[in-house]
């Protein structure tokens, strides 16, 4: 026979179990300890909402066992109780609750200070619903988008009626529920009915259903998350029908969180659909007409019905022979680890009637979390959601009437509130009482907001499903007039969503690669991203990388460069406009390196702009901006409408980087073209075969070296790659990566946009004024820097120098004795000058600021550093115009 | 799917397929006019956010590589016209 394991014992299940009610047959009673006070806990509304009963299913904690299906092998075990659940010895919280008032962890520990931490570490361990498995997984969810026309989020009889009113229509439809459809219900018409619409709704072509799929949230687009089973699905629908029905109201007296105590359709499913009696004797509170549904379904499963409390309306229609008490209530549920009485106040006084079972159906609530989520008009509800209570054919026309309504007029539904709650427990999930909130009153928190917030209530794993109501009934009570008893805002998520599936398909992630990328993996290159690409970071040796580009030749893939050609009648124009340097003195085959600034006078971007020709310009981004910078070309061609062609050709060349002493002599080897420094020489470009390869030669020197950079088509990239590799072989050439080529330009003081430079940062604070000619009439952010320009900088990135072999962290923090200063954004060793080299923001105050200062790395590591001028490395640049 | 983007060159396209430019903006000053400071300091920095129709630029990156302006209802995020 299947079974599961549970706390180390094999408990049997049966077809159609669910964990709680293999758990429940097996004759466990408590399935949880309370959040704060450790209560116990047993089945109560069996229909996924409250959270008595989470256990721990396979390491995953606050699993709801009662809508888990069971499974053989499964390991299950209850959480957060000492020594056992059963006798938990930390429910002394709940008989000292006088000494933990409500938000007792803003003020009991608060005192002497070094009692929180301790307290801290205390709470943590006795609260909360079971740890969470921190090691890390591979993904095991997938991530899977649906486009329908219609989503319907819920298969009761309202929500399958809308289904098959939109497809019958030819729309296609997606319906989601968080059970298996119908088998929720007990036996009768209702499941009847729903079974009937569910056999069309699976019949019809249109419809997609997915059972056991948690919807979670709203978000704009619309999109719509929905938890499966291993998936998480991203539904992206033209219109949704919210038909997640509604939630037997909670009732509140005290006792009312007892186990034996449940809600009148959790008793009944759990007799109806498992045949599980709630107790040997039930009483039942009759407030519904449904409620005398499962009175005769309650009596089937062999418990004994002692008693039925009704109202005058629905008494006559109890059946006979049970004792009925007309107009009455429950004012207290007795017992210690379960239910033992209850007391009833009728019109003849208080009556004490002992039972184990009493199951309360006071009236309906909806499960409006989604619903209260939505404010765009295109979002309808249907059925019990918005109707709590209504029959199975007003549900039927209600969500066949949301499947055609138009997709006009937002709506919002704002449920009215009944009696203040009484004694109790309001949010179980939280253990809030009705005593709490009074309290919290008091001290002054007297909106349903801040009661929220102050004491937790509506804040739990149901979301306020059974408390919300009362929150507000609460504070209408004692506020009627005025706003303060509103709603509170409904978030997603509305029902659990693991971290696990709310991070689905964050490893699908697009993978841009370069056409060296098996080259690259062949050398044994550790690939990392640079934005959407993966480039080689480091091969096997970053310090022969190092020191081939410093003293022999190196090659680098720089193929995802942004690459632009620019050309049009006024394309000097444009780009004259567009960068803050002089592009109308750039001759043709010539290049200048340029910031791109945004409109506030902040770099975004920076590269190279290179004449080809008259108006006829290649310009090069950084490979994490080139989209943007593309995108920002357009809108200003655009703006100034301006007769420009833009072409980008950042995946249609590659490019590869030549640098080092002995690159020219390598380059002379596979060309017949000049090379030499004359016909090209730093800051030149020109084109030439190499290797019999068409290349564009831009003359660089972000490395400080003499360098070429190659600029072919992509197509032959292999081979040309090929061609430099097996030609420098014997001047020791080896390719080197993104981390080298980060040492190599911090050497010369040379920023990388977005890691040396802020949102905000202008050319001033780096010291790049040089940059910016500010004697052109015009160009973007030329304003704003002339705004700024009156106020000098209260920061600016230095060069720092640090002795030792070991250069401070990148992100230490800077210390001018005890006044921090700023902090480091690059920060290596330097080979060739044997100290460490930094870039760091320095805060200066409008002067030069400190020249000594201490870097404070991780573990309070301190080195003394010094602010320097830059470059480190070839302070006079010679080297690169070799 | 809902927000539907009509792009002149492309058509109807899932708005998944653009980037979103923001605001509409005043249009900048012409290069080289004299500017005036505080003017130019709010359109740079001040939006409007508003409930209701707004007109907005988009970039459709996964088609043309384009430009557009559309009217949206930030409610209900309606497109109602493009520019």
């Amino acid at each position: 026979m299947p079974a599961i394991d549970f706390e180390g014992r094999s408990v049997p299940i049966h077809a159609g179990d669910s964990v709680a009610s293999a758990l429940y047959r097996d004759g466990v009673r408590i399935l949880s300890r309370s959040f704060k006070y450790h209560r116990p806990r047993g089945l109560y509304c069996v229909s996924g909402d409250c959270a008595h009963c989470m256990v721990t299913v396979d390491g995953e904690p606050a699993v709801r066992s009662c809508v888990t299906p069971a499974a053989n092998g499964q390991r299950v075990a209850r959480a957060s109780a000492w020594p056992s659940p059963e006798h938990d010895v930390l429910v002394s919280a709940w008989w000292m609750r006088a000494l933990l008032p409500v938000g007792f962890y803003y003020k009991l520990f608060a005192k002497p200070r070094w009692m929180w931490p301790l307290a801290e570490r205390y709470i943590r361990r006795v609260a909360g619903i079971g740890p969470v498995d921190t090691t890390a997984r591979p993904g095991r969810i997938l991530r899977r988008n649906h486009h329908p026309d219609v989503m319907v989020a819920g298969g009761g009889a309202a929500g399958l009626a809308a289904a098959l009113r939109a497809a019958g229509r030819g729309e296609s439809v997606l319906l989601a529920d968080e059970g298996a459809i119908g088998e929720k219900v007990a036996p009768g018409p209702t499941r009847s009915a729903i079974a009937k619409l569910l056999a069309s709704a699976r019949a019809h072509p249109q419809v997609t259903i997915l059972e056991h799929t948690r919807v979670t949230g709203l978000y704009d687009g619309p999109l719509v998350i929905a938890a499966g089973e291993g998936v998480a699905h991203w539904i992206h629908p033209a219109r949704i029908v919210i038909a997640t029905g509604a939630v037997e109201q909670h009732a509140v007296f005290p006792g009312n969180d007892l186990p034996g105590v449940w809600l009148g359709r959790g008793a009944a499913r759990m007799a109806g659909v498992h045949g599980l009696a709630p107790g040997r004797s039930t009483v039942v509170v009759a407030g519904t007409t449904e409620a005398l549904e499962h009175v005769e379904t309650l009596r089937k499963s062999g418990t004994v019905i002692r008693l039925v409390v009704a109202p005058a309306a629905i008494a006559p229609h109890v059946p006979s022979g049970i004792p009925v008490v007309v107009d009455g209530t429950v004012v207290e549920a007795r017992g210690g680890r379960s239910l033992r009485a209850v007391v009833i106040m009728g019109p003849a006084g208080r009556t004490v009637v002992s039972c184990d079972a009493l199951a309360v159906s006071l009236g309906f609530v909806p499960r409006d979390g989604l619903l209260r989520q939505a404010s765009i008009g295109i979002i309808n509800g249907a059925g019990d959601v918005v109707e709590p209570g209504c029959t199975v054919a007003r549900a039927i026309a209600s969500g066949e009437a949301a499947a055609e309504r138009p997709l006009s007029a937002p709506m919002s539904v704002v449920p009215g509130v009944g009696a203040p709650p009484g004694g109790g427990i309001v949010c179980t999930c939280e253990d809030v009482t009705t005593k709490e909130l009074s309290a919290a009153w008091d001290e002054g928190y007297r909106w349903t907001e801040l009661l929220k917030r102050y004491t937790t209530a509506t804040m739990g794993p149901c979301q306020g499903l059974l408390c919300h109501q009362h929150l507000r009934a609460f504070v209408v009570s004692r506020s009627p007039a005025g706003p303060a008893g509103a709603p509170t805002t409904a978030r997603p998520p509305a029902r659990g969503l693991t971290m696990e599936e709310a991070a689905a398909g964050a490893e699908h992630a697009i993978e841009q690669r370069t056409v060296l990328h098996d080259r690259h993996i062949d050398r044994g290159a550790r690939m990392d991203w640079a934005g959407a690409w993966k480039r080689p970071a480091s091969y096997d040796d970053p310090l022969a990388e190092y020191w081939a580009v410093r003293r022999g030749v190196s090659v680098m893939d720089v193929g995802t460069l942004g690459k632009y050609r620019v050309c049009g009648p006024d394309a000097t124009e444009f780009l004259d406009r567009l960068y803050p340097v002089d592009v109308r003195t750039i001759k043709p085959g010539r290049s200048r390196y340029g910031l791109l600034l945004n409109e506030a006078g902040h770099i975004f971007d920076d590269g190279l702009v290179a004449a080809m020709g008259a108006n006829d310009y290649f310009v090069s981004a950084t490979s994490s901006g080139a989209d943007a910078a593309e995108a920002w070309m357009r809108d200003w061609a655009e703006t100034w409408r301006l007769r420009v062609h833009i072409v980008n050709q950042t995946t249609a060349l590659g490019a590869i980087n030549v640098a080092g002493p002995s690159s020219r002599d390598l380059l002379a080897r596979l060309t017949k073209d000049p090379v030499d420094n004359d016909t090209l020489p730093y800051g030149g470009l020109r084109k030439i075969t190499v290797a019999g390869i068409p290349c564009i030669a831009l003359r660089v020197g972000f490395v400080g070296e003499l360098s070429f950079e190659l600029h072919h088509p992509r197509s032959r990239g292999v081979e040309l790659w090929d061609a430099l590799l097996a030609a420098g072989k014997d001047l020791g050439i080896r390719p080197h990566g993104l981390d080298t080529l980060k040492l190599l330009r911090l050497e010369k003081g040379h920023i990388l946009v977005g890691q040396d430079t802020d949102f905000d940062t202008t050319p001033g604070k780096i010291g790049l004024e040089s940059l910016v000619r500010m004697n052109k009439p015009y160009f973007i952010g030329r304003s704003a820097l002339e705004r700024l320009a009156t106020r000098p900088p209260q920061r600016r990135l230095v060069p720092l120098r640090f002795a030792g072999t070991n250069a401070p962290d990148e992100g230490a923090q800077l210390m001018d004795g005890d006044r921090h200063v700023g902090y480091l954004t690059s920060s290596r060793y330097s080979p060739a000058l044997e100290c460490g080299v930094a870039l760091g923001w320095l805060a200066t105050n409008g002067g030069s600021g400190p020249v000594r200062v201490v870097a404070v790395s991780r573990g309070q590591r301190r080195d003394q550093g010094e602010v320097v001028s830059a470059p480190f490395y070839d302070s006079k640049s010679v080297k690169l115009r070799g | 799917m809902a927000l539907l983007i009509t792009c002149p060159n492309c058509g109807s396209r899932a708005y998944t397929e653009f980037w979103f430019g923001g605001e509409l903006p005043a249009p900048p000053p012409a290069p080289g006019a004299p500017v005036d400071a505080s003017a130019e300091f709010g359109r740079v920095w001040y939006r409007r956010n508003v409930a209701g129709l707004q007109a907005e630029r988009w970039f459709h990156f996964a088609g043309c590589r384009r430009w557009l302006t559309v009217q949206r209802d930030t409610r209900t995020n309606a497109v109602h016209a493009g520019d």
